[in-house]
């Protein structure tokens, strides 16, 4: 019920770990194809409706495409830029002196970026050049490339209970789960016939992961038995751009689209579609959970709109 | 990476030979499958299938094809994976079928030249040296060859343009020889017909220069009007701005006679703020009595006085960092490198937060090692003082949240009583009303028997380990080591004290998170 218009196109937001009221929001000029950046970080007013109240923002030469709070500090904000440089915000000092850091080795946009949550110390990278990059905060250069994919990484996602396992997920049509400790992808599942936009693990049940992708349909894999999807959610219009397990809940999941609607699914269930949310007049881009606060989830779009509302009400307002 | 030496209850032997070996065959897989499964958790994230045989035989096929084999290796790779090979099948396929093209295997690159991946990788090594060695004379000849064609390019360019001028000489002599005759003769005929047909031609031909004139005349007429128009609209334009300037003239002799009548007012009311008004209208008055009359003008004279306004209001405005002065262009001069490389990434104000799933299920992993070493190194003194400062500003909220009012998870009661207290008081409340309705998931049966059985033993022994690899114990209560707000409290109440931080709180480890714990201790530590 708290909207927000950013002056550039919306890619992600994220709500902050550490302050329930905290989020980012990654934008991108000209709907992220050529232009400037921007990473705003907005605070939530204690009314349920009015606009969000911006804290800080960061102009970057490109547009940013995606951005993750760290999770060990509560200041710091990691951006994904589509020149190709990894860049560390610090949301308590001033714009002009930042970023604290910016690391410039991929050769290409980086397109999606995760904090570990559960050692706090490292994060990675996912970049259209086909390769991951893991990092930490006080190095200068990344501590590995993982470099397998045939096509861009579109995202990665670590495993919320497994310290040293993530997932990434690619053009080239499968989802890879890694471990920093192997040489190489332990697991590669051809998860659809197109290109996947996105991979989530299910916070409850670190076997699971979901994936969404161009051709319209979400599906969730439990690694275990990979061969064959637990659920394939269909529903959506177009490509699905992100899905998100939420953190409350085993079975809930959110996803957002071309198709400009934000929906709710319960994968367990028959008919999973427990919500949909038709709030934005362009491209749904990212969606959020909060962490802190139960129900409470978050949408941006092409329509340079972030929507802030509880799941179950209207996010346009009464 | 040192930590492989010490990772837990993982023997990569069990869970990493599925992989890594690809030359056993199915039966000592299988073996590994049944031993890795409940042993290892973490095999859950390795294929610990068997390698279908059928599946490697239709890859050997695909491989052998005459067409396959001349398109690049990755795509072959690609191919297969897509249609759902294993690694392990895959390479198996391709060690089957007699491959000479460069590297099929996935490249592994170290940034910080850490070689210690390479003692895992030693089974994969050895299919690995034959093939970058081959790489190196296959991308020498590419290369040659790409000299070759250029210099071959060289030459034909050469030759293009030889050609070129060839056929162009020979177009004009051509033509020279045998168009122009042609049309001599052409012309000749039509002199012929005109001597010819008096009448008609004749005719026709002054009437062409006829219209030919009038045309040239009305051509010129045309514009001779549109000069005389743009003549005329700029006269008018230029009288429009003369009355235009005399006009604001006098309106600015009336402001001024306006502006006085008020101070005068203001001077008998006895203001004192009119001198700070004067001064203001003085500086941005311009744009101020400007915009008030813009509505009155017309339409023709609106740009020169919305450049007016603009100019004049710049000051004020550039001091508003947040208005962009121009939205939607493409603005090229932002600098966003780090005005300070070396700068410090100062300390956490607040503590990481446990997450929803991590309270439920009791067996967190989570280590705070990367970020209790960085309180350690900087000091943990500033931590509970910090602390103070951040509940502070959440109590200067009077109203609750809208956001945590629509809970339905938290009952408003539970929550206004609490409210006096800080952020993290907020959070346990939220973690027991959480865990209250949620029916923890029965744990997988066969994942990790180990773990669950390290969660259930005595806590007093998982306490004991992370307590005696970071501190001393304090001698705090191991009884409700998963309650959130006594953790806090204990921070706050010995000053900030860092190693609370360790060993307190989720001490649910297993013997997973111990270990982890000392893994991941060793890593950063320097760091910080």
């Amino acid at each position: 019920m708290n909207v927000s218009k950013t002056p550039f196109n919306g890619y992600s937001v994220k709500f902050s770990p550490f302050y329930e009221d905290r989020l980012a929001v990654a934008t991108a000029q000209n709907f992220g194809i050529i232009g400037n950046g921007r990473v705003h970080v907005f605070s939530l007013p204690p009314t349920p409706t009015g606009a969000l109240t911006e804290i800080i923002s960061f102009d970057t030469a490109d547009g940013v495409y995606d951005l993750a709070w760290s999770e060990s500090h509560d200041s710091l904000l990691i951006a994904a830029v589509a020149d190709g440089s990894v860049k560390l915000f610090d949301t308590n000092l001033p714009p002009p002196q930042n970023p604290l850091r910016s690391f410039q080795e991929h050769t290409r946009e980086v397109h999606g970026v995760d904090y570990n949550p559960t050692r706090r110390d490292s994060f990675v990278t996912a970049s259209w050049d086909d390769t991951v990059k893991l990092w930490s905060l006080d190095r200068p250069a990344s501590i590995r490339t993982f470099k397998e994919h045939a096509y861009c990484v579109y995202s990665v996602a670590w495993n919320p209970r497994h310290a040293d396992v993530f997932a990434s997920a690619s053009g080239d049509c499968t989802v890879r789960v890694w471990d920093v400790r192997e040489p190489g992808s332990t697991m590669i599942i051809p998860g659809h016939e197109a290109e996947i936009l996105y991979c989530d693990w299910n916070k409850y049940d670190e076997c699971l992961i979901a994936t969404s992708s161009v051709d319209k349909s979400i599906r969730v894999w439990d690694v275990r038995n990979y061969r064959v999807p637990i659920a394939s959610l269909n529903g959506h219009g177009f490509a699905v751009r992100k899905v998100k397990f939420s953190p409350h809940h085993r079975n809930l999941m959110m996803s957002c689209s071309y198709d400009m609607t934000v929906c709710m699914w319960d994968f367990m269930v028959e008919d999973s579609l427990v919500g949909r949310y038709d709030h934005h007049s362009e491209f749904a881009i990212g969606v959020d959970f909060n962490v802190l606060v139960e129900g409470l989830v978050a949408s941006t779009g092409w329509d340079q709109m972030v929507f802030v509302w509880q799941h179950g009400t209207e996010p346009r307002g009464p | 990476m040192a930590t492989e030496s010490s990772s837990p209850p993982n023997p990569p032997a069990a869970g990493g030979t599925p992989q890594n070996s690809a030359t056993e065959t199915v039966q000592p897989a299988n073996e590994v499958k049944q031993d890795a499964a409940p042993q290892n958790p973490k095999s859950v994230f390795v294929n610990s299938e068997p390698i279908r045989e059928d599946q490697v035989q239709n890859a050997v096929k695909f491989l052998s094809h005459p067409k396959v084999r001349d398109s690049p290796v990755f795509h072959r790779r690609n191919f297969l994976e897509k249609k759902g090979l294993t690694k392990e099948e895959i390479d198996e396929a391709f060690r089957r079928v007699p491959d000479p093209s460069p590297s099929a295997q996935p490249t592994v690159t170290n940034q910080v030249g850490q070689g210690v991946t390479t003692s895992t990788i030693q089974p994969t090594s050895v299919s690995q040296t034959p093939v970058p060695i081959i790489t190196v004379p296959s991308s020498a000849s590419p290369s040659m060859f790409a000299l070759a064609r250029s210099r071959f390019h060289w030459y034909h360019a050469v030759f293009a343009v030889g050609l070129l001028a060839a056929s162009g000489a020979g177009t004009a002599i051509w033509v020279k020889k045998s168009m122009i005759p042609r049309l001599k003769s052409w012309i000749r005929w039509v002199v012929m017909e005109e001597k010819n047909g008096d009448g008609g031609i004749t005719n026709i031909k002054p009437t062409l220069a006829e219209e030919a004139a009038a045309a040239a005349k009305a051509a010129a007429a045309a514009a001779s009007d549109v000069a005389k128009a743009s003549q005329e609209m700029m006269i008018s334009r230029y009288e429009e701005k003369v009355n235009m300037e005399k006009f604001m003239d006098l309106m600015q002799m009336q402001v001024k006679e306006i502006r006085s009548m008020g101070s005068a007012i203001k001077h008998l009311e006895g203001r004192s703020d009119k001198i700070e008004r004067t001064h203001l209208v003085e500086h941005g008055g311009h744009s101020g009595s400007i915009t008030k009359l813009k509505p009155t003008y017309p339409n023709g004279n609106k740009p020169e006085i919305d450049s007016h306004s603009a100019r004049s209001s710049l000051p004020p405005t550039s001091a508003d960092k947040s208005a962009p002065p121009h939205p939607n262009s493409y603005m090229d001069d932002i600098n966003d490198q780090p005005p300070n490389p070396n700068q410090q990434i100062s300390n956490p104000r607040l503590a990481p937060r446990s997450k929803p799933w991590e309270g439920a299920y009791q067996a967190k992993t989570s280590s705070r090692g990367g970020f209790g070493s960085a309180l350690n190194g900087e000091g943990g003194s500033d931590f509970g003082a910090q602390n103070n400062e951040a509940s502070n500003q959440v109590d200067a909220q009077s109203t609750v949240p809208w956001w945590q009012k629509k809970n339905s998870r938290i009952t408003e009661t539970d929550y206004v009583e609490a409210k006096p207290g800080s952020t993290t008081v907020v959070q346990t409340n939220e973690q027991p009303p959480i865990q209250r309705t949620w029916v923890p998931p029965q744990p997988p049966p066969v994942a990790m028997p180990e773990a669950a059985e390290a969660i259930r033993r005595p806590k007093s022994k998982k306490e004991a380990e992370p307590v005696s690899q970071e501190t001393s114990g304090e001698g705090f209560s191991a009884a409700e080591v998963t309650d959130e707000l006594q953790r806090i409290t204990k921070i706050s109440e010995s000053g900030g004290e860092v190693e609370e931080m360790h060993s307190g709180g989720q001490g649910t480890n297993g013997a997973l998170g111990g270990l982890k714990l000392s893994e991941i201790e060793e890593e950063p530590v320097q760091s910080y």
